[in-house]
């Protein structure tokens, strides 16, 4: 499918692409001999599609790697040794790959197709992250260029000319995209695909490669402060940087400067009110064309600066302003002001162009035929709807199970207990009607959080983990609890998927069930934890429908917890239970209903285990066969009996 | 009507389809000769949380997030989703609401009676259609994932697209048993 979709195709052809989608044709129009990626929304289809065609493209190798420090680490000696690499990741995989992409920017192979591009994809608004992070204060740490598009065709273009970049500077550039433009499918005219170019034979001395004191402070005016000037120099004369509606003219002298999916929205923004400006429209955001931003700034009396999240352009602009001696307004976020309601536009959450609208009436008191203030303030919806787990997903059951330990412990013993959480569909768990969760940071960090109480307290701490987030970043935090003896219980929730990203594969997947798993050798995961010699016990609830498996899955945890508390010990458990989205169940013929005549409404099957399937209509339980994936669970669980199977 | 610039939010619950609706709906309207955006959200926070999608079409290439009161069609595939995203429908009240009759109740929270829902739908346009989409695709092809293609079919008495561009950009997308169930409820949507 993909194949056909990105690969087929005649120069000049209209093709209807994701964003993504077009990011990895233009690498393919670029020659790329690599894509390393740890999935993450919204980059993950980049790698994806890319696992799907690589082989059929001849493209050397395509990895969805252990975590992103991984993933930069193997692109970047590839880099090295003369590859055109691509890694991908989304905003907050660039923390965990910023130890070596740090290094790796203070190098400069020497071979003529070195080349690396980094696909960045930031989420304003937090459609799907733990945090709002903007990406881009990295490029200043980083000292590299970068590029951002403003729709897939932009992202095919901009993937190409961050490749030619790179290859000429041999500096990594990062491409940074937002979910509105990753995740935006237009029309996308498409090139000719490159093949590669990369060479068997390639010099990978040591001066070169290796960032140490010795080579680095000698060097570093060569290596980084020299490829920061040549990048300035094509940043100044770069076509990415242009001047839109160059003539024309308003009554108040206001002049826009932008970047990405921004323009798009100040162009809605300008049409609604029938306003016209000038707009800079920055594509190369590092380093800034200072020359080309003064040369604009020098024509108006005040200047609009709209950007998703952070004051990246404005506090620049700003600065650009002032070491040039230029009084004009500059109107925007305000670094300076915290305060939400004092600014223009806000640095929390997602821009749309009835944002940019409100902020340019502000500026420019127009008064337009629609008034979107009153529009804005309509409110009707009051039906709120939380995120939930997918029907017949195992997290839930787990939790059930859980919530019955827990009060079987609290009952014995009268200690408190804490929860640690990580990054997965299971963080859900921390919604009611389970409320697992004390502490939770980021990716892998659970086993280490609860280390960092039950060292100091006297108290039962459970961290809750997945088993992709723990092959990612939770290994190295255990072997610390074993080593320190640090009495915890960590659960791994291990369904055999990178599930929230889309049922990826991770280093324990089934290599028989996808594509790829022929190129792959699986790892383990209950053999591994048996070798570092800790308490580890397995408990599975594959495709068998046993009818106590949660009973036997509280008894676990609570004998486990129990041994924890009464001796100290560090306890594993690994719940098998496969991603329903995944899962063979989900295939079974087989759903359940309620039974009208035996339901007395208790209400556990809707409200304490909370499956999304089942709510409370005409006073007593229903099934909503649209929803229901036939786990049967609520069958086990029912205290009545009153559900029964219905095959489909 | 301005097929200039046109406008349609999608809205309805992670799961239901949405997104394979807007690909097909905006590859056809690629392959009529449209320029087209839609914009996705994908992830954890959609599943079963209400998800709000955009497709335009026009002359121009446009932002991936229109205006409020721009819209000129909501699709709903869950009746008290539409509620959310009225602030799209234009105050002249001409944007035609398609609404499925699908309601997902929860059991924490009241679910907005008929009455709430038609008096505020009223106040916002003059064109509502209401289609048990659900119902529709159980009947007629004894399967209800197909709903969103019986809602795909019956937008296009609104558009300007032929329905063999459609029929053709279905068959790209689905092959087998899965392309004869589609092809039917498309039919289906489109002869109601």
């Amino acid at each position: 499918m993909s194949y056909n979709k990105v690969v087929k195709g005649k120069i000049g052809d209209d093709k209807f692409f994701l964003g993504n989608e077009a990011i990895v044709r233009g690498a393919l129009e670029s020659g790329i001999d690599i894509y390393t990626y740890y999935p993450g929304t919204p980059s993950s289809e980049v790698g994806e599609t890319f696992m799907e065609i690589f082989k059929e493209v001849g493209m050397k190798w395509v990895e969805s790697s252990i975590n992103e420090k991984v993933a930069i680490e193997v692109a970047g000696a590839a880099y090295a040794r003369g590859a055109t690499t691509m890694v991908g990741m989304k905003n907050v995989g660039l923390n965990v790959a910023s130890d070596p992409l740090f290094a790796l920017a203070t190098t400069r192979p020497k071979n003529k197709n070195s080349a690396m591009v980094i696909l960045v994809a930031d989420d304003p608004q937090q459609h799907s992250s733990a945090v709002e992070m903007d990406s881009r204060y990295f490029l200043k740490i980083f000292k590299i260029p970068a590029l951002e598009p403003s729709n897939p065709q932009e992202c095919l273009e901009f993937t190409k000319e961050a490749f030619k970049i790179s290859r000429e500077l041999k500096l990594p550039v990062i491409l940074r995209t937002v979910t509105m433009v990753s995740h935006a499918r237009s029309n996308v005219v498409i090139g000719e695909i490159k093949p590669s170019e990369i060479e068997e034979k390639f010099d990978l001395s040591k001066e070169i490669n290796v960032a140490l004191r010795l080579y680095f402070l000698e060097l570093k005016e060569e290596h980084i402060y020299s490829r920061l000037n040549k990048a300035l120099e094509m940043s100044e004369n770069s076509s990415l940087n242009t001047i839109q509606n160059e003539n024309a003219k308003n009554q108040f002298n206001l002049g826009i400067i932008t970047s990405g999916v921004s323009y798009g929205y100040v162009n809605e923004a300008l049409k609604f009110l029938e306003f016209e400006a000038p707009i800079l429209k920055l594509g190369f955001i590092n380093p800034l064309p200072e020359k080309k931003i003064v040369e604009f700034l020098k024509r108006f009396k005040q200047i609009f600066v709209v950007e998703e999240n952070d004051t990246f352009l404005e506090t620049q602009i700003l600065a650009i302003a002032q070491k040039n001696g230029l009084e004009v307004k500059i109107h925007g976020k305000d670094p300076f002001s915290y305060f939400k309601k004092k600014t223009l536009l806000s640095i929390v959450g997602e821009l749309n162009p009835t944002k940019v609208v409100l902020a340019l009436i502000k500026i420019t008191n127009l008064k337009p035929k629609i008034d979107l203030r009153q529009i804005d303030k309509k409110n009707y919806d009051i039906m709120t709807r939380t995120p939930v787990l997918c029907a017949g997903c195992p997290h839930r059951t787990t939790g059930y199970a859980l919530q019955k330990a827990i009060k079987k412990l609290k009952s014995k013993i009268s200690k408190e207990i804490y929860f640690y959480q990580d990054i997965g569909c299971y963080t859900l768990l921390a919604l009611p009607p389970w409320s697992f969760a004390n502490v939770k940071y980021c990716m892998g960090s659970s086993i280490a959080l609860a280390q960092g109480v039950a060292q100091t307290n006297d108290s039962l701490n459970i961290a809750i983990i997945g088993d992709g987030t723990f092959f990612h970043s939770g290994i190295p935090a255990l072997l610390n609890g074993v080593y320190n003896k640090a009495p915890i219980l960590i659960l791994i929730l291990d369904n055999g998927w990178i599930g929230m990203t889309g049922q990826q594969p991770h280093q324990g997947s089934d290599i028989r069930y996808y594509k790829e798993g022929i190129y792959k050798k699986s790892i383990n995961l209950e053999e591994f934890l048996r070798g570092t010699g800790t308490n580890v016990n397995v408990i599975k609830h594959y495709d068998n429908y046993d009818e106590s498996y949660s009973k036997k899955l509280k008894d676990l945890i609570y004998e486990s917890g129990l041994d924890v508390l009464e001796n100290g010990n560090l306890h594993v458990i690994v719940i098998k239970d496969e991603c329903i989205q995944k899962s063979v169940k989900r295939q079974a013929p087989l759903i359940r209903y309620v039974d009208k005549e035996i339901c007395n409404n208790c209400g556990l099957c809707y409200s304490q285990y909370g499956c999304s399937a089942i709510t409370e209509r005409e006073d007593i339980a229903y099934i909503d066969p649209n929803l229901c994936l036939g786990c049967g669970i609520c069958e086990e669980i029912c205290p009545n009996n009153a559900i029964n199977r219905e095959e489909l | 009507m301005n097929f200039e610039s046109y406008t349609i939010v999608l809205t309805g619950l992670g799961g239901q389809g949405l997104i394979l609706l807007l690909q097909i709906l905006g590859n056809a309207l690629m392959n009529e000769g449209y320029k087209v955006i839609t914009s996705e959200t994908h992830g954890l926070s959609q599943r079963g949380g209400k998800v709000t999608c955009f497709l335009r079409f026009g002359k121009d290439q446009y932002a991936p997030i229109p205006l409020l009161a721009s819209a000129d069609m909501i699709i709903a595939l869950e009746e008290s989703c539409i509620l959310d995203v009225l602030k799209y429908a234009k105050p002249d009240k001409s944007t035609n609401l398609i609404i499925s009759t699908y309601e997902k109740h929860e059991f924490d929270t009241e679910y907005p009676p008929l009455e709430y829902i038609l008096e505020i739908l009223c106040e916002n346009s003059e064109n509502i259609h209401f289609i048990p989409v659900n119902e529709i695709a159980v009947k007629s092809t004894g399967n209800l994932k197909p709903m969103n293609i019986v809602v795909l079919g019956y937008t296009l008495r609104f558009l300007p697209i032929k329905k063999e561009v459609v029929e053709n950009t279905i068959h790209d997308y689905f092959s087998g048993k899965k392309l004869e169930i589609n092809l039917k409820a498309y039919k289906e949507g489109l002869n109601l």
